[in-house]
This record gives C-alpha cells, structure tokens and sequence, in this order.
C-alpha cells in the first residue's frame, strides 16, 4: 500500500511536468515547424538548402542523443540550460523537424489554382498564407499533427535520463527505492496510455470543427 | 488606346519554345476567342499575358502600362474555378474587396452580393464551395473576378470540367458579360460558343498565332487550311458523336 500511495504522490508530481514540458515544445516545435515549412515551400532552393541539412540531421539521431548533446554538450559552446528547460528546447527542435515535414506536404497539396485566384486579386503572400493556405490545408495536416504530438508524448519519457523530474523519472525513483518496479512500470504505462487516448480524442474533436466549417 | 497590347512576346522553357512571337491588340468591349489544337499554347498566353507565367521578352500592356499580377489590372477565371473552399460565395468574392481594396466589411459585402447577382446566385451567396454545383461554383469565380473590376478578363476553358449541362449556364453569364461591354479573351473548345461570342476569333498552333480574324471567315471559307483541317476534324468529331 505504500508504494501505491508513493506512486500517486510522484505521479502527481511528475504528470504535470510532462504535461507542461510536452505540450510548451507542442506549441513550440508546431510554430517553428510552421516557418521551416513556409521557408522550405517559398525560399529558393539555395535558401532552403541549409534547412533541409538542419532538418536531415534531425530526423535522422535519435532523440536521446540529441538530448546528450543538447544537456552535456551545450555546456562546452556556452549553453548552459537546465534540465527542464534542455528538455523542451531538445523537444522542440526534434518536433520542429518533423512537424516541417508535414506542414510542407500540406503547402505542396493546395491547388494551385486556389493561389493564381490569390494572387491576381492581388493578396499579399502573407495573406494568402495566413487566410487561404492554413485554412484549407487544416483538415489534411490535423492527422498527421495529432500523430505527431502523440509520438512526442511518449518521447518526452526520454528526458528522464537527463534528470527532468518528469513522469518516468519520478516513477523510477519510487521503482528503484521500493524494488516494486513492476507495479511503478505498469503505472507508467497507463499514464501515458491515458495522455495519447485524450490527445486523440482532442485531435478528433477539432477535426470535427473544422469539417463542420468547411461543409456547405 | 487599345485596352490590352501583346507585342512579340516569347515564352521559353529550357529548350522549347512554348510562344513564339505572339502580338495582338484588343480594343475596349472586344471578345477575342482562342482556339487551338492540344499543347498549341493557348493557356500559355493567357497564363503570360496574366503574369502568372514569366515571359522570355516581348510586351503585355493594360491601357499603357505594364500589368502585374495582383494589380487589378488583368482578372482569369481557371478551368478548375479556383474558389476557397472554406469560405462561403459571398466571402470568397468579398475577401480581395477587404483586404486588398481595403472596404470596410458592410461594403464589401455588399459588393459581393451583387457581383453574385450578377452571375444569377444571389440566393447562393450564404453557401460554401463544397454545397453548390459545378457551374456555379464557376459562376462564383467569375463574380469574385468581376467585383475587382479589371480592365481585361480572361477565361482559359472555364467549362471544360463541367458536365453539359452545366456548361450552359456558365456560358450564358460570359455571353452577358461580352454583351455588356466586358473586354475578355476566352480560350474554349466551345466552337459554336466562340463562334456567337467572339468580335474575333485568334488560331494558334505550335506556339505561332496562324490566323487572327472575325468569327465569319475564321468559321467560313476564309479560314487558312490549318485552320480547316482542325475546325474538319472536330467537326467530324461532333458528326461521328451525333451517329
Ligand atoms: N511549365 C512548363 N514547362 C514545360 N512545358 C510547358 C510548361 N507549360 C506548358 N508547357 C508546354 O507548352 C505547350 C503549350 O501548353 P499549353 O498548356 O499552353 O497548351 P494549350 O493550348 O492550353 O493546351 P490544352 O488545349 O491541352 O489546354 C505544351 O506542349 C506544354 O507541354
Ligand atoms: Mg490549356
């Protein structure tokens, strides 16, 4: 019974955390990704060249190593963070880089029909970004983002090994003092299985608004 | 002074020559049909004369001036209609009045609201893209280009991808316009619409204007052999449809 109630009492502490931590490099890493990916569909090759390199390395190291890097490397170029603050920076960018990916793909599937129209009655390219492409690409990204900010749910499990007191790492420490590591683990599990459910069924809430708005 | 002048204007891409030296000038009020067989450069010059294609040299002027796109100088309606399909008719015609004429939203509505009028949907005007027809989903382009009131409207087979009996009703609202003293220049395979529309009717093939001239000759033995051997060929097309 006492692990039980230690068990609530970290996850109590350490839920919020990863809530925080994920849904800030969420928001962060969306933003970002949003730019890269404008910046990938408008700039020029020669422009977009260094981005699609940042974009490569990315996508193509693991995450924990990313974060070593970030966390223990930093320190050597004089970025010094904390863990929690390494931690969403890390998230962040490695959202960033795939979130880039999709939001490009949506740019790629407006008709081009829907931009000539833009762009002969004369709207601006912000204009026509901010009011005819993002609407209209909403509903076919949406899929797509939700799967993402799930993948970076279960990610963010990877911050415990730089010591962010978030769930994973509050959870082992009570695993490892108590020897129940067993019943912290399926703790855990359920922890995150219940984060990825309620994001789903946000993603599928705002899939209904914006099908509803783009109904006749 | 002509409302629109092309004057030898080339359009490149890599090697091949798409236009090759094309000029035409157009009059206030004139409806130039464009006719042509497949790949002959038809909404190329429409597309170059637009801006949304870059020329290799020559000239597109609006009354004088050099035209560029978004200027409000030069309007197209596209084969696939272009509308947006998250905003409502009246929005869709109504966004470029706000935000690029910069009326407040009473007035631009209200503009819109009779540019849809105009195309005969003013009962449609509350209803997105995705709850209209195909011809009206046209009839709503055309009207978001009129209410920007360019000098020069362009049509490039603004039916082709409705069923025939859609086509007609768009082809009515272009007729109107024509009669009302729009200047247009309208590409279609719509011979017996080119033909009742246009004060002349221009011929292209292979990126070359062969002939340019009033619909009677370019429709009657004044046409250039070219010019028969294509109009023959689809009219044995439409003879061999009819059985
Ligand atoms: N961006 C481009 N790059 C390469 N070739 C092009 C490009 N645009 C057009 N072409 C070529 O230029 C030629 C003319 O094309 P265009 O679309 O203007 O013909 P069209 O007369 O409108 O034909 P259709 O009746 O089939 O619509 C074609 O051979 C086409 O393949
Ligand atoms: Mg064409």
């Amino acid at each position: 019974m006492a692990v039980f109630y230690e068990s609530l009492s970290a996850a109590a502490r350490g839920l919020p955390v990863t809530l925080a931590i994920w849904l800030s490099a969420v928001a962060a890493g969306m933003a970002l990704g949003f730019l890269v990916g404008a910046a990938r569909f408008f700039a020029p090759r020669l422009l977009s060249a260094p981005l699609v390199a940042v974009v490569e390395v990315v996508r193509g190291t693991p995450f924990l190593v990313q974060c070593f890097l970030l966390y223990f490397g930093g320190p050597f170029i004089g970025i010094d963070l904390s863990p929690p603050v390494a931690g969403f920076v890390a998230l962040s960018v490695y959202g960033a880089a795939y979130f880039s990916e999709v939001f490009r793909a949506g740019f790629m599937a407006v008709p081009p029909a829907q931009l000539e129209a833009a762009r002969l009655l004369g709207l601006s390219r912000t204009q026509t970004v901010l009011r005819i492409m993002l609407p209209v690409m909403a509903l076919g990204v949406l899929p797509a983002l939700a799967n993402l900010a799930v993948i970076l749910i279960k990610e963010t499990a990877v911050l415990s090994i730089i010591t962010v007191p978030e769930f994973t790492f509050r959870m082992q420490a009570v695993g490892s003092a108590s020897f129940a590591v067993v019943e912290t683990t399926l703790v855990l599990a359920l922890g995150y299985w219940a984060l990825v459910e309620a994001t789903a069924w946000a993603a599928r809430r705002v899939e209904k608004r914006i099908e509803r708005a783009l109904a006749a | 002074m002509s409302v629109l002048e092309v004057g030898a204007l080339w359009r490149k891409v890599g090697q091949a020559e798409i236009l090759r030296g094309i000029d035409l000038t157009v009059e206030a009020g004139e409806a130039i049909g464009i006719i042509g067989p497949s790949g002959s450069g038809k909404s190329s010059l429409l597309r170059c004369i637009a801006g949304l294609d870059p020329i290799a040299s020559g000239r597109v002027l609006v009354e004088g001036k050099p035209a560029t796109p978004g200027d409000g100088a030069i309007g197209m309606v596209f084969q696939h209609f272009g509308l947006w399909p998250h905003l409502t008719a009246r929005e869709n015609v109504a966004l470029a009045l706000k935000l690029v004429r910069k009326l407040p939203r009473r007035e631009a509505d209200a503009k819109a609201d009779a540019a849809l009028a105009r195309v005969g949907l003013a009962a449609q005007a509350g209803r997105k893209p995705a709850g209209l027809s195909g011809g009206q989903q046209q009839r709503v382009a055309i009207a978001r280009t009129l209410a920007m009131e360019p000098r020069v409207l362009l049509f490039d087979e603004p039916t082709a991808a409705l069923d025939p009996e859609l086509t007609t009703e768009v082809l009515d609202v272009i007729r109107d316009l024509a009669r009302a003293g729009t200047t247009m220049l309208v590409v279609s395979h719509e011979m017996g619409f080119i033909a009742g529309l246009s004060t002349r009717v221009m011929f292209l093939d292979h990126g070359q204007v062969v002939q340019v001239a009033p619909p009677k000759d370019m429709f009657g033995p004044g046409a250039e052999p070219r010019v028969k051997g294509f109009l023959k060929t689809y009219l044995d097309r439409v003879a061999w449809a009819q059985g």
